[in-house]
């Protein structure tokens, strides 16, 4: 990537062309290496030495004429029996140039570039398969010497079209598994992003990291994202606002109510404006969720659930509280207060009576607000907990008494304190809302 | 305990709710006297006595925090706070505003009603009260009351949940702790008998306050009836001084 970099190749197109001539360089640096190492070209010493002798005796008997040859021969041959000299009869001369081809071995090749033009070398077979060559003199007469055969070993990976081959292969393997690393982890880390995507904007953008294509698509997904945010904070600023704008003339409204005579009239239009009231702050209080967090604390939560129970005896619910009189837990204390209340505000819409139940135990806190309405269906029961889900869709608006966002501001109270919130069928009939919280140790004993 | 009728001034930008604010309290007896902003408030403040301020925390120009901030460094003035709801009621009940109390806007005027009385006869009784007088923070028995922040922390430093009108109570008898108070001058001395359906009865406040301070409920020791007369607070009570820091 720093090489990539430093030749500004920063596309895949240019980062495949700067692979493929790193590959070609490398491997042939590795096959000169090789080369060098072997040397084939150069024989070695004995066989370059028997070359050498045969041929300036070639060249001797070359230039001597055709009437002394027969006597000098005779004396090299005494000189190099090793060689084995023979003068071959025109004849069978004629009849083995016929025969043997011309030779393209590498040794004879060379043996020949000694001699120089003129002279023409065969590879002879020999009856007793020792490897003899014939020379044929520039006046067409012929000798025939042994040659020892060539003891060196072919380099290991053979010809040139291996290397080829090989090469190929190496290089299309090295390939290979570059693009499909640097194409799919960059793929597979985008799909994971947008499996993760959230609106509060927990996540961290993507890397823009890897080729510039790569690149340009991870800054366009993280431009969208940025969009989608910011829309979606927009619409919730645009909520917010409208709520909070809302509060001014309720709370005249709400002053103006007093001075009303007729004390009917008065009590309906406070109803009404308590309703207002209380669907505003369900609003506020779900877009306020995620944003703003009460610090947590240790809290008594038996004396939470109880003050709950309480406040719902006072406005002449029939609720009831089923659990220990203390029970100490780490929590939001107001957060949880809001929601199991309006968890409670559910139960005792829908039904006549109302419990709320602690089950402390070592590990974790369940609480339970239980009620004997009708119940929620089985298919219905993961639509409830959605924000702004009713559950009386199917009854009269008439009491059209929230934006249905009890239950799901409940579950995100919840989840933030890292437990979880879930419904359950009560026998015969009822609704059993169940909240599971693990508890923390108290590590703090005050948190002013 | 407010023999005579309180001045109260009304500072709140909203016109029409600053007149029907001024309006009910008229109606219930208390002198009122009105302001748009913080300057208008300052020369209120001088043309006449101001028993208590009700200050809206959304006003153009300084903010009612600020100004909060600058009434308390001055003056005793007992200042009730109109907020939005969530609006850092921590930091407008703490040290740091000094509110007396507040209520989130939209809010019922008779609430407003039951707090200013509380306000003021908590006041009044401060200028007649024992050692604790002018302490935030009150403690008996490893308990801890926090009048700033209105909450309550048992021994093992958790905050245990109380109503508005518990926690006033309890509130009304640490700060007079062996004392027999009659249910008559507790109901006076806590919710004021204006204060309409916000009344609870006294025994069944106190019932509750029981289940949740008392080691054994069904025998209390720390709120003991007294027969024929009411109840009296046993622990002794000290002021603690705020804790410093988390």
């Amino acid at each position: 990537m720093k090489l990539a970099g430093f030749l500004n190749l920063r596309g895949i197109s240019g980062q495949i062309a700067a692979l493929v001539v790193a590959s070609i360089v490398a491997i042939h640096l590795i096959i000169t290496a090789t080369f060098l190492i072997h040397r084939p070209d150069q024989p070695d010493l004995s066989s370059g030495l028997r070359h050498s002798q045969v041929a300036t005796i070639a060249q001797l008997l070359g230039a001597t004429p055709a009437a002394g040859r027969s006597r000098l021969l005779a004396d090299i041959a005494q000189a190099f029996p090793q060689l084995d000299l023979e003068s071959l009869p025109p004849d069978a001369a004629a009849a083995a140039a016929a025969a043997a081809e011309e030779t393209d071995n590498l040794d004879l090749h060379n043996l020949g570039r000694r001699l120089g033009s003129g002279y023409r070398i065969f590879s002879l077979a020999d009856a007793k398969g020792d490897h003899k060559v014939g020379i044929a003199l520039p006046d067409g007469a012929m000798i025939s010497a042994k040659m020892p055969p060539d003891h060196r070993q072919p380099p290991f990976w053979g010809g040139p079209w291996m290397m080829t081959l090989l090469f190929a292969v190496i290089s299309v393997t090295l390939l290979g598994l570059w693009a499909a690393r640097a194409l799919t982890a960059p793929l597979s880390s985008f799909a994971r992003a947008a499996e993760s995507f959230s609106l509060n904007g927990a996540a961290a953008p993507l890397p823009e990291r890897g080729p510039e294509e790569i690149r340009s698509v991870a800054r366009a997904l993280n431009r969208m994202r940025e969009r989608i945010t910011a829309l979606i904070d927009d619409r919730t600023r645009m909520l917010a606002a409208i709520s909070h704008d809302l509060r001014t003339p309720i709370t005249r409204m709400r002053l103006r109510s007093e001075f009303i005579e007729d004390g009917a009239h008065r009590e309906r239009m406070l109803s009404d404006l308590d309703q207002m009231r209380s669907m505003l702050e369900s609003v506020l209080s779900f877009l306020r969720n995620d944003r703003k967090l009460e610090p947590m604390t240790l809290a008594d939560i038996a004396s939470t659930l109880q003050l709950i129970t309480d406040q719902f005896a006072d406005m002449g619910h029939k609720v009831a509280y089923d659990g220990p009189g203390h029970a100490m837990a780490t929590v939001r204390p107001d957060d949880l207060h809001r929601a199991v209340t309006n968890l409670v505000e559910n139960a005792v819409r829908f039904g006549a009576e109302a419990t709320i139940r602690l089950i402390p135990s070592p590990e974790q806190m369940t609480i339970e607000i239980e009620d004997d309405g009708p119940g929620i269906s089985d298919s219905r029961k993961d639509v409830m907990l959605e924000p702004f889900v009713r559950g009386d869709d199917a009854r009269n608006m008439d009491e059209a008494s929230g934006f249905g966002l009890g239950l799901s501001i409940a579950r995100s109270i919840v989840l933030a304190h890292g437990g979880e919130l879930s419904l359950h069928d009560r026998q015969p009939h009822g609704l059993i809302v169940r909240i599971r919280m693990p508890l923390r140790q108290p590590s703090r004993q005050s948190a002013a | 305990m407010a023999t005579s009728a309180p001045n109260i001034l009304v500072v709140e930008d909203d016109r029409e709710t600053r007149t029907l604010i001024a309006k009910y309290l008229r109606t219930n007896a208390c002198h009122v006297t009105t302001a748009t902003d913080g300057r208008e408030m300052a020369r209120a403040m001088i043309d006449h006595r101001v028993d208590l301020l009700i200050l809206d925390v959304m006003l153009p120009g300084e903010d009612g925090l600020s100004l909060c901030r600058k009434v308390r460094a001055e003056s005793q003035t007992p200042i009730i706070m109109l907020t939005a709801r969530g609006e850092d009621v921590d930091r407008i009940l703490g040290l740091e505003m000094g509110a007396d109390d507040y209520l989130a806007k939209p809010f019922n005027p008779r609430e407003l009603l039951a707090r200013i009385n509380a306000v003021l006869r908590r006041q009044a009784a401060a200028q007649t009260a024992s050692a604790t007088s002018g302490a935030n923070v009150l403690g008996f028995l490893g308990w801890r009351i926090d009048l700033r922040l209105r909450e309550l922390r048992n021994p093992a430093g958790a905050r245990v949940a109380m109503t508005s009108a518990e926690f006033d109570l309890l509130r009304t008898f640490c700060e007079r702790p062996g004392r027999v108070l009659s249910r008559d001058s507790l109901l006076d001395l806590t919710q004021g008998r204006s204060a309409g359906s916000f009344e609870r009865s006294i025994d069944v406040l106190v019932s509750r306050i029981r289940r949740k301070i008392e080691p054994d409920p069904q025998d209390a020791t720390m709120i003991k009836t007294v027969r024929s007369g009411g109840y009296m607070f046993t622990p002794t009570v000290d002021a603690v001084a705020p804790p410093t820091g988390g």
